[in-house]
């Protein structure tokens, strides 16, 4: 140490690099054959997802031209495929930010950012990987909007390039925010972002619906050749000149920021990998800041009422989850009002359980916080069944409000506004249930027996424990499904709604902290 | 030895949040001293070394590094710095052996290999050189992260608890080697609970609190830790 000598030569970072990757090779199987066979099974996989992909919107396409037109669909398909794109987008813009987009693993950390050796070129591979994978999973989001848009095989070809430069242009750019003030903005402005462009348009559908108007939106003809080649021109310009800049700023990163990153991917990584995706949004989660006001809770009387105070306390200072909420309402709406998709009751119907369920994960938030450190709750003097049931409190109020709403918009100009508002608050306690049961999941058992597939080992039961939760809420919108095909909702349908969710609540509810 | 001090804070004050876990230290160290941190499990040691070393940002205050505001971004201040704050992680397939070459050539260590093998050595491992972190028991991961700091030149060492984890032998040795090295101009700032550790490294103890931060003389603060 302070008494050893140095030689005029350090390592630099390209050194270091090589001399960890030799390493690492020297005890794992990089023979030709393998890595061969390892990018033939990758490209194989695209391919064979492409093609189903494709095949699949093709199919949509065609059955939904098909289908008589309904007066209330008055959403341009091509508006609501670009404010899904840009919902993706900047959800990946916001998975990216939390992930770094640049990181450092524990060894890593612990190994190389203390060496003098230049934190550009260690972490050149790093940057690399990010810029690469963003611009794979935008190539895989672009493909449905591109089919959509057009039909030739250049355009989607140009909509498939661009979407891939525009993610390297956002990883690009949030390196360099990374490396300067910083990324802490950035999910919440993304969640912003992701919020606006899925509530905002079937907001305006309603209106216009309302009015009997149709939503205008070009019809996308075929850009020019040339005007395509400059599209691509200037985008690859921009990304190169992102590149260049992050490359440039990786120097800047500081451990804290890297540490940070990697300690969020480590995590994501590990809930990924045991299937538990409470954990993964555990590790996802933007750290939780001090309350601007302490939870007073003067009406607070029993321990029943403080378990309903804690509940509404962490919904009130999640702002993320009313964008959830905002967004769960709106889901089912912009797809009843989209021109093709309204049409088509099932999805409808689809759209109808995503946005819920997204709703009911908003306000199962409190039950997944008690159910991975359950210690307040045993402070509490009541029976563990109790707090189970009084967890659902706020579910069921909240989501009355936001499932009512929902369905009042997704019923408009079919029937009776207010027997759809009824529909969807009786379908409020089955999706609460449902919230309830999944923060209360049991954690997958690795310890037993466990059963091959395409993914590795699983333990057996994984299927049922990864469905508990929504299977009560799918079976609880039953109804409401049959009130699509039937376009009209009569109101012995409300009322069997309502027996049938408050059942299933009461089915979720008490065999929620049990095993199966 | 010079007056002016290697590593000194004014008013610097850590935690996370925003929200300081312990009282604002003030400390001048100088070269060819050593600095042990005491105080209860929680009470901020850790995070005021991490503070230090540019790991964490500071709340408030400043600290310098050879009257420079420490930035662990710059070459110069890795260059001079070594420490064991995170002592659990390796690259799961590099040896040992490889890990302690890795440091001792990115630092431009003369005769890289035999220093490596004397480090191994003198921490017991060099049965174990080369097996897998994942095949190396708590206690030699310990001595392997240890190994890490000192087979490379520094001009600061900052150890966060090094006696974790050793045997008594062990412990001494690492003392006395690190009191060896103090003598010989190294600076040492380091967190400990070891009353024989202090005794034998620390010219001066700071005891962490939450209302105070203050310098004490070696002898009261392992007095101290024995009364505990």
């Amino acid at each position: 140490m302070a008494v050893l000598a140095r030689t005029a030569e350090e390592w630099d970072g390209a050194a270091v690099r090589r001399f960890t990757r030799r390493a690492t090779a020297a005890r794992a199987d990089t023979r030709w054959w393998t890595r061969l066979g390892d990018l033939t099974s990758g490209l194989t996989s695209a391919a064979i997802a492409v093609a189903v992909g494709g095949g699949l919107v093709s199919g949509l396409q065609e059955q939904i031209a098909a289908r008589p037109p309904v007066p209330a669909a008055v959403l341009p398909g091509g508006l609501t495929a670009t404010a899904v794109a840009v919902a993706v987008a900047a959800g990946l813009v916001a998975l990216f930010a939390r992930l770094g987009p640049v990181s450092a693993t524990p060894g890593v950390a612990a190994w190389w950012l203390p060496l003098p050796a230049g934190r550009r070129a260690l972490l050149r591979g790093e940057l690399r990987r990010g810029l690469g994978l963003a611009a794979a999973v935008a190539v895989g989001v672009a493909l449905p909007v591109a089919l959509t848009a057009t039909r030739t095989l250049g355009g989607v070809l140009t909509g498939l390039v661009a979407g891939g430069l525009l993610a390297v242009v956002a990883v690009g750019a949030l390196v360099v925010r990374q490396a300067g003030s910083g990324t802490r903005w950035v999910p919440a402005a993304a969640g912003g972002v992701v919020a606006a462009t899925l509530v905002l348009p079937p907001v305006v559908g309603c209106l216009a619906a309302a009015a009997g108007a149709r939503v205008a939106w070009p019809a996308g003809p075929a850009l020019p050749w040339g005007a395509a080649a400059a599209l691509l021109l200037v985008l690859g310009a921009g990304a190169v000149l992102a590149v260049v800049r992050a490359d440039r700023r990786l120097e800047q990163l500081s451990a804290a920021a890297l540490r940070a990153s990697g300690e969020t991917v480590q995590y994501a990584t590990a809930s990924v990998f045991s299937l538990d995706t409470r954990e993964i949004g555990r590790a996802l989660r933007s750290p939780v800041r001090r309350p601007r006001r302490a939870l007073h809770g003067r009406w607070v009387r029993r321990a029943e009422h403080a378990v309903v105070a804690g509940d509404l306390a962490v919904l009130a200072r999640s702002p993320w989850r009313w964008g959830q909420l905002a967004v769960g309402a709106a889901l089912p709406v912009l797809a009843a009002r989209t021109q093709g998709l309204g049409e088509l009751p099932a999805l409808v119907a689809v759209a109808v359980v995503l946005g819920w369920w997204t709703a009911a994960t908003a306000v199962g938030e409190p039950s997944r916080r008690a159910s991975s450190a359950p210690g307040a709750d045993r402070s509490l003097p009541l029976a563990a069944e109790v707090v189970v049931r009084c967890r659902a409190v706020v579910p069921v109020a909240v989501l009355a409000v936001v499932l009512g709403v929902s369905a009042l918009l997704v019923g408009q100009g079919a029937g009776s506004p207010v027997a759809w508002l009824a529909l969807g608050v009786a379908a409020a306690p089955a999706w609460a249930g449902a919230a309830v049961r999944a923060g209360y999941r049991p954690d997958l058992d690795w310890s037993g027996p466990v059963v091959s597939s395409p993914m590795g080992a699983l333990p057996t039961g994984v299927g049922a424990t990864l469905v508990r939760g929504p299977d009560v809420g799918v079976l609880g919108t039953v109804p409401v499904g049959l009130a699509l095909l039937l376009g009209a909702v009569p109101w012995w349908l409300v009322a069997v709604q309502l027996g049938w969710s408050a059942a299933l609540a009461a089915f979720a509810v008490l065999t929620s902290g049990q095993p199966d | 030895m010079t007056d002016e001090p290697l590593v000194a804070t004014d008013g610097l004050s850590v935690g996370y949040g925003g929200e300081p876990v312990c009282a604002p230290v003030s400390l001048a160290m100088l070269p060819g001293t050593a600095v042990g941190l005491v105080g209860p499990n929680g009470a901020g040691k850790s995070t005021v070394l991490q503070t230090m070393v540019g790991l964490l940002p500071a709340l408030a205050g400043t600290v310098t590094f050879a009257g420079q505001p420490v930035d662990e971004r710059s070459a110069d201040f890795r260059r001079a710095v070594a420490g064991v704050l995170d002592d659990d992680a390796f690259f799961p397939s590099l040896t040992g052996a490889e890990h302690l070459l890795l440091t001792a050539r990115a630092h431009g260590v003369v005769d890289a290999e035999q220093v490596v093998a004397d480090e191994l050595a003198a921490f017991g491992l060099t049965e174990r050189a080369g097996a897998l972190p994942s095949a190396l028991s708590s206690g030699q991961r310990r001595r392997l992260a240890l190994a890490g700091a000192l087979v490379r030149p520094a001009r600061l060492l900052v150890l966060d608890e090094p006696e974790r984890r050793l045997d008594t032998v062990m412990r001494r040795a690492l003392a006395d080697r690190l009191a060896a090295l103090v003598a010989a101009g190294a600076t040492v700032l380091f967190a400990s609970h070891d009353p024989a550790f202090l005794d034998t490294l620390a010219d001066a103890v700071l005891v962490v609190g939450d209302d105070e931060c203050r310098l004490v003389e070696p002898a009261d603060a392992v007095a101290e830790l024995r009364e505990d």
